[in-house]
């Protein structure tokens, strides 16, 4: 596909080992995390203090929408909001375009948030008292960028989300998805190279929702942005994110692609999530074929050759249909000109039922 | 020691206090009585610029343009009432002594109450303040204020303005409180510094609830200025009052339905004008 996806690019935001702890005592427990390496159980006894992010790392490329997955108090609001330091992290690095945020000050911090990291929240948070066009100039009003040209832009913005129409509306005659629409240009307008998404399309109802999905991943990989995007929500991670990370209890259980998770979970946790997840679109041809020596072994009548052929890359849709097509229940899988593999029927109930050959 | 001994001697006391203030600080309180008067007299020179009709005509508008037709036209026919009465004169005092003392307390109270919601500590010490202010009779501050200022208008200003101050301290620091996380953290996101923080975030969230306390202060000013016909304020009140001793009775209840349709006017008005400031649009 694009460049992104085959030479490993630039890390816009890196994460290493971060802990944020809550609570009267944090500096003590930190110091004790550190020296002895208690657990988030031993945490709250010994201290009394709430660890929200544990020992979380992760690093976001250019270009890509990185998901964190988790239910609530898992702990992705806090650590989404450790990655542009409206929360201290307790312990642990956090670098943006190379920079460590911690070692920022105010002035720093401020130009870093009004140039590099917008963030959009759950709550939108659209100035009641500001028309449309307003609201999505904010951020570069806060820049002092003058009233015409920061209009210009904000208007541009607000063309890419379909609002062009509506500048001069109050937010409180927009419906929710509107609204959220007018919460993300307010995020583009700025130009930063990374958005934080809080949750943006929680409160919508599925259809808006799933129209917004496919808008912001279309939005953000079409201006070459790179995102965060916090959710509840596996399918939307799953139709959103290139990487996925699942936290549970603070900790970052996983992380890896849709396909990665699905059809590897790290644990019965990850397992128990997936398990609901249509694979028709995540299951890829590779990992539900079988080896050519083996098909053939078991059906000796059955010539390779003269099977439908397709990528490694199909998923278990495409490769329905084209069992469907043909009358010898198998396709070849090819790649570079060789036959690698055989998906068979079973292969395939195999991966819709997320059981991987094997 | 017989216990007259210890009151006596407090009382001589409290006057040898009062007459060092006096004498020592003649220069600062001739100094606040002309201001104090001063405004006053600017204020209630204004309002009898206009013959009582042009200030109906204006009210009856502002009742059209804040709440509805019809509380215009009543608004516009209270301040004619007034005028039928024979306490025009009277009615545009006490107005003029409620605005100023207003104004006032709202000059002094609304930054006091911008810093009480910014600094927690300064907020908690305030508290107690307030509830005294507030618990006291109202009566009590025309004692120090008549003691250092003497008869007449400057003194009921002073006193009104004690009594109006606190809600506009209360309900602008509960305003600057206020702000709801998410614009904070909006605020934060985008890089806003301090200064534009609180102007494109939480002065704009706060205004209601500052609204709500102008309100409040112009109700506690009205209940003052009353009382402080006693002091020789001028006015509704005074009028009042000299009609209480001579057992006027009927000019005493003209005079409290002239401070009652006075009241009731500027409360809807100030309170249409807080919640329009509420719906924003």
């Amino acid at each position: 596909m694009n460049a992104a996806m085959n030479e490993p690019s630039e890390v816009l935001v890196d994460c290493q080992s971060v802990w944020k702890i809550f609570g009267g005592r944090a500096q003590a427990a930190v110091k004790a995390i550190s020296e002895r390496g208690l657990s988030k159980k031993q945490v709250l006894q010994e201290f009394d203090c709430v660890v929200g992010v544990s020992d979380a790392s992760l690093q976001v490329r250019r270009g890509e929408i990185f998901c964190i997955m988790g239910l609530s108090g898992s702990g992705k609001s806090t650590l989404i909001r450790l990655l542009n330091r409206l929360i201290e992290p307790s312990l642990g690095k956090i670098t943006v375009k190379g920079k460590e945020i911690a070692r920022l000050n105010a002035a720093e911090l401020r130009d870093m948030r009004a140039r590099n990291i917008g963030m959009v929240f759950q709550s939108v948070a659209l100035l009641p008292h500001r028309t449309v066009l307003e609201n999505a100039a904010f951020g570069l009003e806060a820049r002092g960028v003058a009233k015409d040209e920061r209009n210009r832009t904000a208007r541009a913005a607000l063309e890419k989300v379909g609002l062009a129409d509506w500048t001069s509306r109050y937010p409180n005659e927009l419906s929710g998805g509107m609204q959220q629409r007018v919460g993300l240009a307010r995020a583009i307008a700025a130009d930063p190279e990374i958005i934080l998404m809080d949750e943006p399309f929680s409160a919508l109802d599925p259809l808006i929702r799933r129209q917004l999905q496919d808008e912001f991943r279309q939005l953000t990989k079409s201006l070459g942005k790179s995102a965060v995007f916090i959710t509840h929500d596996l399918e939307e991670a799953i139709r959103i994110g290139d990487r996925i990370a699942i936290m549970k209890d603070g900790v970052i259980v996983q992380v890896g692609t849709a396909e990665e998770i699905v059809t590897k979970p790290a644990d019965d946790y990850v397992s128990d999530f997936v398990a609901g997840i249509s694979r028709i679109h995540l299951v890829k041809a590779h990992s539900v074929m079988r080896p050519v020596a083996e098909f053939k072994s078991a059906q000796p009548h059955n010539d390779v050759n003269a099977l439908l052929r397709t990528s490694p890359e199909a998923d278990i849709g495409e490769l329905i249909d084209l069992t469907m097509q043909s009358d010898r229940d198998a396709v070849a899988v090819v790649e570079d000109g060789t036959v690698v593999g055989v998906v068979t029927i079973r292969g395939l109930l195999r991966g819709v039922a997320g059981k991987p050959a094997g | 020691m017989d216990i007259s001994v210890i009151t006596d001697t407090f009382d001589a006391w409290t006057d040898a206090a009062l007459g060092w203030i006096s004498d020592n600080g003649e220069w600062l309180f001739e100094f606040v009585r002309s201001v104090l008067e001063g405004t006053y007299d600017g204020v209630l020179w204004l309002l009898q610029l206009a013959p009582f009709y042009v200030i109906a005509i204006i009210a009856a508008l502002l009742g059209w343009r804040l709440i509805n037709a019809l509380s215009g036209v009543l608004a516009g026919l209270a301040m004619v009432f007034c005028a039928v009465m024979g306490l025009w004169t009277e009615t545009m005092s006490t107005l003029a002594l409620v605005i100023t003392a207003t104004i006032l307390a709202l000059f002094v109270g609304i930054p006091i109450g911008i810093v009480a919601g910014f600094v927690r500590s300064f907020d908690r010490f305030l508290e107690p303040v307030l509830d005294l202010i507030q618990t006291l009779p109202p009566y009590i501050y025309l004692l120090p204020a008549i003691a250092l200022l003497g008869y007449g208008p400057a003194t009921a200003l002073i006193a009104t303005f004690i009594v109006a101050m606190p809600p506009a301290i209360r309900l602008t620091s509960l305003g600057i409180r206020m702000t709801p996380l998410e614009f904070v953290e909006l605020g934060q996101a985008s890089g806003l510094t301090p200064w534009q923080m609180f102007i494109k975030i939480r002065l704009p969230f706060a205004i209601p609830s500052v609204m709500a306390g102008i309100n409040q202060s112009l109700m506690m000013a009205f209940g003052m200025v009353v009382i402080a016909g006693i002091v020789g304020s001028g006015g509704l009140g005074e009028t009042i009052y000299s009609a209480v001793r001579t057992l006027d009775i009927a000019t005493s209840i003209n005079a409290a339905i002239a401070i009652v349709i006075l009241t009731m006017v500027l409360d809807r008005l100030t309170q249409s004008a807080a919640r329009r400031a509420k719906g924003g649009a």
